[in-house]
């Protein structure tokens, strides 16, 4: 029961409310304050204080001000409320939840602390509680249709389909009147229905549905793709012909369209005249429609496809189109295709017909497109490929295209430090073109030269952001610089600054979660209903966007070599080279620190004094820039558990994730989850020369089972584990497998790391990595691989090997690095 | 390269896109913003002939509309609003990004009823002004001085979209009302009457577009294609709020830039 105020001061207490609600963080303190010194013990207004304070950013004084406000008025609804906001806010959702709940126990008439309380459950999925909540405040408030439609979100997202149709239909039986035709909120109400009912695969009533109640729907589209969809899934094909054509008319450019018209004209796959027949209908009568060009290319074969290829390539030659080779290439793991391309191309360029003064047309673009096909790893011959970018140029020595293709050509010939520079050619050349800059830092990047690449994208960036180019990039969540900025510092031995990255893009996924929050409440407010479940489907899933796989692996793998790492106590060379080591990277810290401190005080020398820019300057200052801290941590392992969780969480069908995390759970002496992931890998790929290591190392582990290992546990691991019989023969085992493999350098690499992990002689392993230079298919991607193995074992090798790969591979900048 | 609908698992690609390709950048809230708010109006063109990349590829984007509805127009008239539209340099000349305008424009007036269309350019951005002006026939209103964060200046152009919603009228007309219709009276007439019904409608469709890309029918792909870096965006200012703030502050801010 909230204390009670005097008239005067339960007005001001109201103040305060209307300051917090309008973001006058010092009006209501001082207001609060105001009543304090009045009624020192009054817990609402030290709750409210403490939720002010908290919205300042202070949560060290908000925590202990609410938990007071708490002792002081356990009874007040207001204080519990308080208390909730305060924890939703560090994201300690459970905990808020709960403070919720008690403030409701008190005051149940609230419609803030309900609805506050219902968010918070969606949010965290908690559907079941989530379905009570709104049935309460369906009750207390069964006029406005969003109660309605929320109750049925609710059932619909708990899978209870049945129910949210019977709300929604509830719903419509009060209605005395039809809305309004033009009535958004409605509109969507009905398709939002229609999308239930049809969830429920009851087509045949989703049909019927849709044309007694979506006569007029506002969203045309939604209607005639799912009117499509019903028909031919109920088989009725002609009808569903009809519709596909109608869809067709309306967007020629939708793949999906046209298959759906093939299965419901019952056309088979085979019957290839008759699909060609369909696409050039629509070719010609859109003449400027591309896929109904492109796309019987896939199907056609022999002198059929030659044809179509034939007048598809000579039309995008003739007018330049630069995606050409692009939306062919898919076609390239057919052999005949990929020859026959390139044989029409040649054909187009040695045609007396063509455009040979165009600076990307007829000649040039035919001259581009074998360069790119050239440098295309299906089809590449980059000696070729070099020779007709070249061509190309001399055509138009000002292509952006042409110079962009001939950097790509030198990156895949390993020449990073080239392709870079070339790139920044290419740039130079279109200064006012985003996305060449983009590539330009990119390469730069690849090429380790982070400093040159900020500057490079700060040419874009927003001049104003406090923090320069960095500050705006992170702002604006731009995960790719994010992502290779990080692996260049990795590869420069930079720890902390590649951590910092890679926790920095940890972060922006974190905040795409916390994004969603507002639009539980907006969504409804806005009647956009399939769009947000839309939403909330991807929200339980959006860490499987290959970014965050690439990006956790960056990161557990720093983890993992930094947990392998001995600690630097000075008792052996190895070890006094890494404190060498640390001690010059801690200078270099240093240095770069001054220089950051000191940019950013010139930074602010020559801003406008008269500008505001406070709120801008009240941003919480960065700790730590360099990422010192990060790098000094005493348990990485912990760390790395901070992006293996949700990685594997999110994509257990990535053969990557399950491999890093039998790595990080072995060493964490975790051994059932580490078998678990390394049966994951074996039935995703049990070829795979990474898990073949693995299985050696964990049978090896179970033979000779570590003393702190529970009998139970061993045993219950031996029985999950079925690899590899115990009785076998691991020396042998391995040596099969490398026989077995023995035309792939990366399987050999494997079997030799094995045979190390197995107890063979550390030098014969080093001679055995350092033969693959000479492996019959060796490539310089594979030298790498090989090098960066006896750069883990320390070797004495490397530097030999190095010089005898960069013989064979000359140029190749990371096998000079 | 294939044009749809977006959805919500492509907002970080078409975020990518815009980064990628244009100066002006926003957090991924505010595209959600705009597919919770308006889910018809924007498109995408997807590259799907790229072989997939493992088990969780997602699409790779060539281009984008992203476009809303003006919350309280100051006009009192209906109207849509080009937030940001680009196309990757790489798949120029497909005529993408026109394609990728016609189908947002034809959502306008079918969902939003909207009576014109408007959206801003650099005036320096000379292939995005070709765009709008030559093949999709945009008017320039007025120039609106130092407009982006960088000082420069951006036309403020319009559309009316009257040819848009006689192209709805009559694809309403081949595939809805008038079968409605007939269904009262009996089956078998109805069945034949669609037919008949669908060809027109799909006659006069090709019509259209025809004659609104007659311009560069001549010349073809080509002209279109120049304008993938085409873009324009809301004022930066709006933009850099955002992440902090709820939805409702990224409306508001709309708002209050009228």
């Amino acid at each position: 029961m909230p204390q009670p105020l005097a008239p005067k001061e339960a007005a001001q207490f109201r103040t305060i409310i209307r300051s917090f609600e309008d973001k006058q963080y010092k009006r209501g303190l001082k207001t609060a304050d105001l009543i304090l010194k009045k009624y020192p013990r009054h817990g609402d207004t030290m709750a409210m204080k403490a939720l002010i304070l908290n919205s300042q950013g202070k949560p060290d004084e908000a925590f202990p001000l609410a938990k007071e406000a708490l002792t002081v008025d356990m009874k007040s609804h207001i204080c519990w409320h308080v208390y909730g906001l305060l924890y939703r806010s560090v994201k300690n959702f459970e905990e808020a939840i709960k403070a919720y709940k008690f403030a409701l126990k008190l005051d149940p008439s609230s419609a803030q602390i309900q609805r506050d309380l219902a968010i918070l459950q969606v949010h965290v999925r908690d559907y079941q509680g989530y379905i009570q909540s709104r049935t309460a405040m369906l009750q207390a408030r069964p006029q406005i249709r969003s109660s309605w439609t929320a109750l049925a979100i609710a059932h619909h997202l708990a899978g209870n389909l049945t129910e949210a149709e019977n709300v929604l239909t509830t719903y419509e039986g009060t209605l005395k009147s039809a809305p309004s035709r033009f009535d958004g909120e409605h509109s969507e109400a009905v398709m939002y229905k229609n999308s239930i009912i049809a969830e429920q695969g009851d087509f045949q009533r989703a049909l019927d549905h849709l044309e007694s109640d979506a006569k007029h729907n506002l969203d045309r589209l939604a209607v005639l793709e799912c009117r499509a969809d019903y028909l031919s899934k109920l088989g009725r094909k002609e009808d569903a012909v009809q519709a596909y054509r109608l869809l067709i008319e309306r967007n020629p450019e939708h793949i999906d369209y046209y298959e759906k018209l093939e299965q419901a004209l019952e056309i088979s796959q085979e019957d290839v005249a008759a699909r060609k027949a369909i696409y050039d209908e629509y070719a010609a009568k859109f003449p400027r429609c591309d896929i109904a060009r492109r796309v019987p290319l896939d199907f056609l074969s022999g002198d059929e496809f030659r044809q179509a290829a034939e007048s598809y390539v000579a039309l995008m030659l003739n007018k330049g189109v630069p995606s050409l080779f692009a939306n062919l290439k898919h076609l390239y793991s057919d052999s005949f295709k990929k020859d026959t391309l390139r044989e029409i191309v040649e054909k187009y360029l040695a045609s007396q017909d063509i455009d040979s003064e165009s600076k990307d047309k007829g000649e040039a673009a035919g001259l581009y497109y074998l360069a790119q096909h050239y440098n295309y790893h299906l089809s590449r011959d980059l000696a070729k490929a070099d020779e007709y970018v070249d061509r190309a140029i001399e055509k138009d020595p000002k292509s952006v295209d042409f110079h962009m293709t001939k950097a790509r050509i030198l990156k895949h010939t390993g020449n990073i430090k080239e392709a870079a520079e070339m790139m920044d050619k290419a740039r130079k050349l279109d200064l006012k073109d985003r996305y060449i800059n983009s590539k330009c830092a990119k390469y730069q990047l690849r090429n380790g030269e982070n400093e040159k690449a900020l500057k490079t994208v700060g040419l874009f960036t927003r001049a104003e952001t406090v923090g320069g180019p960095l500050a705006d990039l992170l702002e604006m969540q731009c995960i790719w610089y994010l992502t290779e900025d990080g692996e260049a510092y990795a590869r420069r031995g930079n720890l902390g600054l590649a951590l910092k990255r890679f926790h920095a893009l940890n972060n922006i996924f974190d905040v795409w979660q916390d994004d969603q929050f507002d639009f539980h409440s907006f969504s409804l407010r806005k009647g956009q209903i399939r769009a947000y479940i839309d939403m909330i489907r991807w929200e339980d899933h959006f860490r499987d966007h290959p970014v965050y796989s690439r990006v956790a692996l960056d990161a557990i793998n720093l983890y993992l070599a930094m947990a392998d790492k001995p600690a630097a106590n000075g008792t052996n060379g190895a070890d006094e080279e890494d404190a060498l080591e640390k001690k010059k990277a801690a200078k270099k810290a240093k240095k770069e620190l001054q220089r950051l401190e000191r940019e950013e005080a010139e930074r602010q020398a020559k801003q406008d004094p008269n500008k505001g820019g406070q709120a801008a300057d009240a941003k919480k200052k960065d700790e730590d820039p360099l990422g010192l801290t990060l790098a000094a941590t005493t348990d990485p392992l912990g760390e790395a558990m901070k992006f293996l969780g949700p990685m594997l969480q999110a994509g257990p069908k990535n053969i990557d994730a399950q491999i890093a995390g039998f790595e990080v759970y072995i060493r964490r002496k975790k051994y059932v989850l580490a078998l678990q992931c390394l049966n994951r890998s074996l039935a995703i790929d049990a070829e795979n020369p990474r898990v073949h290591e693995q299985v050696i190392a964990f049978r090896k582990l179970l033979n000779n089972p570590p003393s702190d290992l529970a009998p139970k546990v061993l045993e219950a691991l031996k029985a999950e584990f079925t690899a590899v019989e115990a009785a076998t023969d691991l020396t042998k085992y391995n040596q099969d497998f490398q026989e077995k493999h023995q035309a792939s350098p990366l399987h050999v690499l494997s079997a030799v790391k094995a045979r190390l992990t197995l107890g063979a002689d550390l030098a014969k392993c080093e001679k055995e990595v350092h033969g693959l230079i000479e492996h019959a298919s060796a490539t310089f991607t594979d030298a790498i691989a090989a090098l960066e193995t006896l750069k883990s074992w320390r070797s004495a090798e490397i530097e030999s090997f190095r010089k005898a790969a960069l013989t064979k591979w000359p140029n190749v900048t990371r096998l000079s690095e | 390269m294939d044009i749809r609908l977006l959805t919500t698992a492509d907002l970080p690609l078409i975020q990518h896109a815009n980064l990628e390709n244009l100066p002006e950048n926003y957090f991924l809230k505010y595209y959600l913003y705009h597919a919770l708010s308006w889910p018809q109006l924007s498109f995408v063109a997807v590259d799907v002939s790229r072989p997939r990349k493992g088990p969780y590829d997602y699409p790779k984007i060539v281009g984008y509309v992203l476009a809303k509805m003006e919350e309280e127009p100051t006009d009192g008239v209906q109207h849509g609003h080009i937030t940001s539209l680009s196309v990757m340099r790489t798949h120029r000349r497909l005529g993408i990004a026109e394609k990728l305008m016609r189908q947002s424009q034809l959502a306008m007036v079918e969902t939003f009823q909207a009576k014109y269309v408007s959206l801003h350019v650099r005036v320096s951005n000379v292939a995005a002004r070709h765009l709008y002006e030559d093949t999709l026939k945009f008017r320039n209103e007025k120039t609106e001085s130092k407009y982006y964060a960088d000082g420069e200046d951006a036309y403020s152009m319009r559309l009316d979209l009257d040819d848009v919603a006689e192209l709805a009228k009559r694809y309403a007309g081949g595939g809805g009302e008038d079968e409605d219709k007939d269904e009262d009276k009996d089956g078998e007439k109805k069945s034949k009457k669609t037919t008949t019904n669908g060809a027109p409608a799909a006659g006069a469709t090709a019509d259209l577009a025809i004659r609104s890309e007659g311009v560069d029918e001549g010349e073809a792909v080509g002209e279109v294609g120049r304008d993938p870096e085409a873009n324009d965006k809301e004022k930066k200012v709006k933009v850099a709020v955002g992440r902090g703030l709820g939805v409702g502050d990224l409306v508001e801010k709309d708002e209050s830039k009228h």
